[in-house]
């Protein structure tokens, strides 16, 4: 076949990463065939994202050469890199709020000729992208106006369109819902079908097996393997490749749960929520799964006082949902959705995010108590496994599952009673999934109750002993988690199947 | 190595300077170097008496830096501190002016000596106040409210001089503050309250939860108010401070002339503001500290008479500031930069 004879549509040559103390990226090689999709993996700070940021010409190699197919390449800018015909889909958000969907899609590709913008068929381009992805996203819409999850399409959609060749996409789906996730992959199965290459980088195992041709495994900044996924057995060798031992994770019932309501919720209404009611009880750890814009965030919000809402909410006899202070005093916590906006402080060290919602226990008559907060950081890093070259790391350099865990960290250190946790572990791999899990399961053990609002069904069918059913703000049904719950029932409950012809 | 590290001794010894310390050293050696750059050129300057010059002539702006820089921190401008001076100046001259006289710019309140002042100052602190409420509750650009209510604070006080001044019928002891020597030594009153001033700044910055609050709020409000910090009521207390320090300023300076002047502090908030920048605060938020400030003060004031002392003309002074101020600024980014490459 003439393939054979092809160059390798990316090949990578000896790449090293130096980061002051740290070697994120260490001696990597191997190559990527055309028209395949290539999945990268590794477990937090393995050094995923930073190796793709040196195919897209974000940052430069310390040594080491790349060659698009068999010509050198060595990008000096994203632009540069969209040049040669490489696209990207960062891990974080870059997306302009202030300019509309279409706007945002074609940013950074319009043509010009002599500094006029050119019509193109670019623009119907995108749209019609787009609306394979997500039909309901307006593309003349504000994009502050949408949630998280519409901007990663947004974004998924710009690089899709982007006529690239090569497209690398990290963690694309960590804030989607599984309907979305299978639009996305009809569109990827699309684009390789037209001789696109995708790079795919994903916490999601089952991503992986179900879209990938060849995988490649990172640990501690080494290739460890490339190999073509028909000679991978399933999830068990993936996660032995990546993190060399074997994880599981299983609902397994607890017992002895206390029959005590700490927390009553009654006719949540706003411009998202109707009507949504429900209990929390003592040592319990309940689930809220839907789809994206089916309402998870704005309840937790909601919960802990962070936005307006109608009805009551009743947290251990007492009314809250004042403020986000007001909740911490009455011993509830939140992780927010967005772990770089809404969680951290990157631009402080992890030291100073850790103690920011437990000032009781940091401080002594107003004066800030430096060794409880040294004492309190090193506890997190170590339980959390927190990989850093040091405690005083700016949380911005650290890898996205990493800042995940800090903003984990500190809601831990809240000491609640009851932890409300919007996709607690996006972006996190799957050794530190489990291990979150147990910290969790062990919360609830010790009579805190925990709230987990996520878009993985296997996230909430693993941990939680009761089941909120979400559908476009309202709160359809709720399911005692055990052997026997049906999942397809589940799927048609949230994609608004209960709802007769009128839905 | 990217392992997690497990020990407590692992990652102390893995300590590294903080970008904080980093930026301050820098000034700091920027405001010793251009010290001893200016040594060499300006006749006179190496000498003790001109080090501490340096210091107490500016103590009324290093003063006013310190409530700008808590602002700056937490990612609000404060530009209406020069105005206050100029308010709360005036008006504890007009409280203390004896009733009577048929000059209207002689004849004040006639209240007692304390409560003038008392009254001063809460003048001052009532702008802040207005700060806090435009800022904090119609969210209007604290850019934008404080140049405001600078020129508010600066026209009251210039209504109430007539637009020049008020120095006639105050009592004996209206000078005695401005002027008073300290522990017997040639130390004034006004140097000692910005060293006090100083103290505790860097004590409540470095060691206590309100100084952590201002970096957590400036560095990202909004994970802030989701970790229970009440930022509204934080920054309602910075502008109140910032607007108390003025406040003391004024009446100091008032007090060491003798005379309530419309003009006075004219320009102040800006000198503050620059020494802020130059001391490596990030007009962002989030970054910067009360010493950095201090050294940048220093850097301004070496720079200003340095200057002076090679007769340049006064007119050349804003230039040199601007200059100043655009290279540091170049150079602490360009250093942050090249640090975390
Ligand atoms: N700017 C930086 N300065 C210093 N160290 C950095 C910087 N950026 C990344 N690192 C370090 O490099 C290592 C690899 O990070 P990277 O973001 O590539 O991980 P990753 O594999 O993408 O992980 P995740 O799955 O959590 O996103 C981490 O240990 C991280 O702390
Ligand atoms: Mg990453």
């Amino acid at each position: 076949m003439t393939t054979q004879q092809q160059p390798p549509v990316l090949s990578i040559e000896g790449i090293i990463k130096d980061y002051p103390g740290v070697r994120a990226v260490n001696d990597v090689s191997f190559s990527v065939e055309s028209s395949t999709v290539h999945c990268l993996i590794g477990e937090n700070g393995a050094g995923k994202s930073t190796l793709i940021k040196m195919i897209t010409g974000a940052l430069l190699p310390s040594q080491g050469n790349m060659k698009i197919n068999g010509a050198p390449y060595a990008p000096t800018s994203t632009q540069n890199a969209r040049e040669n015909g490489v696209a990207t889909l960062f891990q974080e958000l870059h997306v302009v709020d202030e300019l509309s969907v279409l706007e945002n899609l074609t940013l950074g590709m319009e043509q010009s000729r002599f500094g006029f913008l050119i019509k193109s068929d670019l623009e119907e381009r995108v749209i019609q992208t787009l609306a394979s992805i997500e039909p309901s996203i307006n593309p003349a819409a504000r994009v502050s106006s949408l949630s998280v999850a519409q901007k990663q399409i947004i974004e998924i959609a710009r690089a899709a369109s982007s006529g690239a060749s090569v497209i690398i996409m990290d963690e694309p789906t960590a804030s989607l819902s599984e309907r979305e996730v299978e639009r996305l992959f009809t569109v990827i199965r699309k684009l390789r079908s037209q001789g696109v290459t995708v790079i795919y980088i994903s916490h999601k195992l089952d991503e992986i097996i179900a879209l990938g041709d060849t995988v490649t495994v990172l640990r501690d900044g080494k290739h460890i393997v490339t190999k073509p996924l028909s000679e991978v057995s399933g999830r068990p060798e993936l996660i032995d490749m990546m993190i060399g031992r074997c994880v599981f994770e299983s609902y397994t019932p607890r017992n002895n749960l206390s029959e005590e309501v700490i927390l009553s919720a009654k006719g949540l209404s706003n411009n998202m929520l109707k009507n949504v009611s429900f209990e929390i009880k003592k040592g319990e750890i309940v689930g809220f799964y839907g789809l994206v814009g089916a309402g998870k965030t704005e309840i937790a919000r909601a919960l802990f006082g962070a936005d307006e809402v109608a009805g009551s909410i009743v947290f251990k006899g007492e009314k809250v949902g004042g403020s986000p202070k007001e909740a911490i005093a009455a011993g509830i916590a939140l992780v927010p959705e967005e772990r770089r906006t809404q969680g951290l402080f990157t631009n402080l060290t992890i030291r100073e995010n850790i103690p920011v919602m437990n000032l009781r226990r940091m401080s002594n008559n107003g004066i800030f108590r430096a060794d409880a907060e040294l004492s309190a950081a090193t506890h997190y890093i170590d339980q959390l496994r927190i990989a850093t070259s040091s405690i005083e790391k700016h949380t911005e350099k650290l890898s996205g599952g990493n800042q995940q865990k800090v903003v984990l960290a500190k809601c831990l250190f809240s000491k609640a009673s009851l932890l409300l946790l919007d996709e607690p572990t996006r972006g996190v791999d799957v050794g530190a999934k489990t291990e979150i899990y147990d910290i969790i399961r062990n919360l609830a053990d010790e009579g805190n109750s925990v709230a987990v609002f996520s878009s993985e069904l296997e996230e909430v069918l693993g941990i939680c002993d009761r089941i909120f059913l979400l559908y476009t703000g309202s709160l359809e049904s709720e399911i005692i988690n055990g052997p026997d719950v049906d999942i397809n029932d589940i799927l048609n409950i949230v994609t608004g199947g209960n709802r007769g012809v009128t839905a | 190595m990217n392992v997690p590290i497990k020990t407590n001794t692992a990652l102390s010894e893995n300590r590294r300077l903080s970008d904080q310390m980093y930026i301050t050293l820098l000034v700091a050696s920027v405001a010793i170097g251009l010290f001893l750059i200016a040594s060499v050129f300006v006749p006179n300057f190496f000498q003790l008496q001109n080090m501490l010059n340096l210091v107490t002539n500016n103590w009324a702006v290093i003063s006013l830096g310190v409530g700008v820089t808590f602002l700056l921190v937490s990612g609000n401008f404060d530009l209406s501190v020069g105005g206050i001076v100029a308010l709360s100046g005036v008006l504890s001259v007009w409280f203390a002016q004896s009733i009577g006289s048929s000059n209207a710019l002689s004849s004040g309140l006639g209240l007692p000596y304390w409560v003038a002042l008392l009254g001063a100052l809460a003048g001052a602190i009532a702008i802040g106040g207005l700060n806090a409420l435009f800022v904090v509750k119609f969210r209007i650009p604290s850019i934008i409210v404080t140049l405001g209510t600078m020129m508010v604070a600066r026209g009251i006080a210039q209504v109430i001089t007539q637009g020049s001044q008020r120095n006639t019928n105050l009592p004996d002891e209206f000078g005695v503050l401005g002027s008073l020597k300290v522990f017997g030594t040639s130390m004034q009153l006004p140097v000692v309250f910005m060293g006090l001033l100083l103290l505790a700044a860097i004590f409540i910055e470095r060691k206590m939860v309100f100084g952590r609050i201002t970096y957590w709020v400036g560095a990202n409000p909004v994970a802030a108010r989701l970790s229970g910090i009440d930022n509204a009521k934080h920054i309602t207390y910075l502008y109140l401070f910032s607007a108390a320090i003025a406040g003391v300023v004024g009446i100091l300076l008032s007090s060491e002339y003798q005379s309530g002047y419309s003009n006075r502090g004219l320009l102040m908030e800006f000198d503050a503001l620059v020494i802020a920048l130059l001391g490596g605060i990030a007009i962002a938020g989030g970054f910067g500290s009360v010493i950095g400030m201090f050294f940048g003060a220093i850097i301004l004031a070496v720079v200003t008479s340095a200057a002076t002392g090679l007769t340049l003309s006064p007119d050349w002074q804003y230039i040199l500031k601007a200059l100043a101020v655009f290279l540091a600024i170049v150079a602490q980014t360009w250093a942050l930069a090249r640090r975390n490459k």
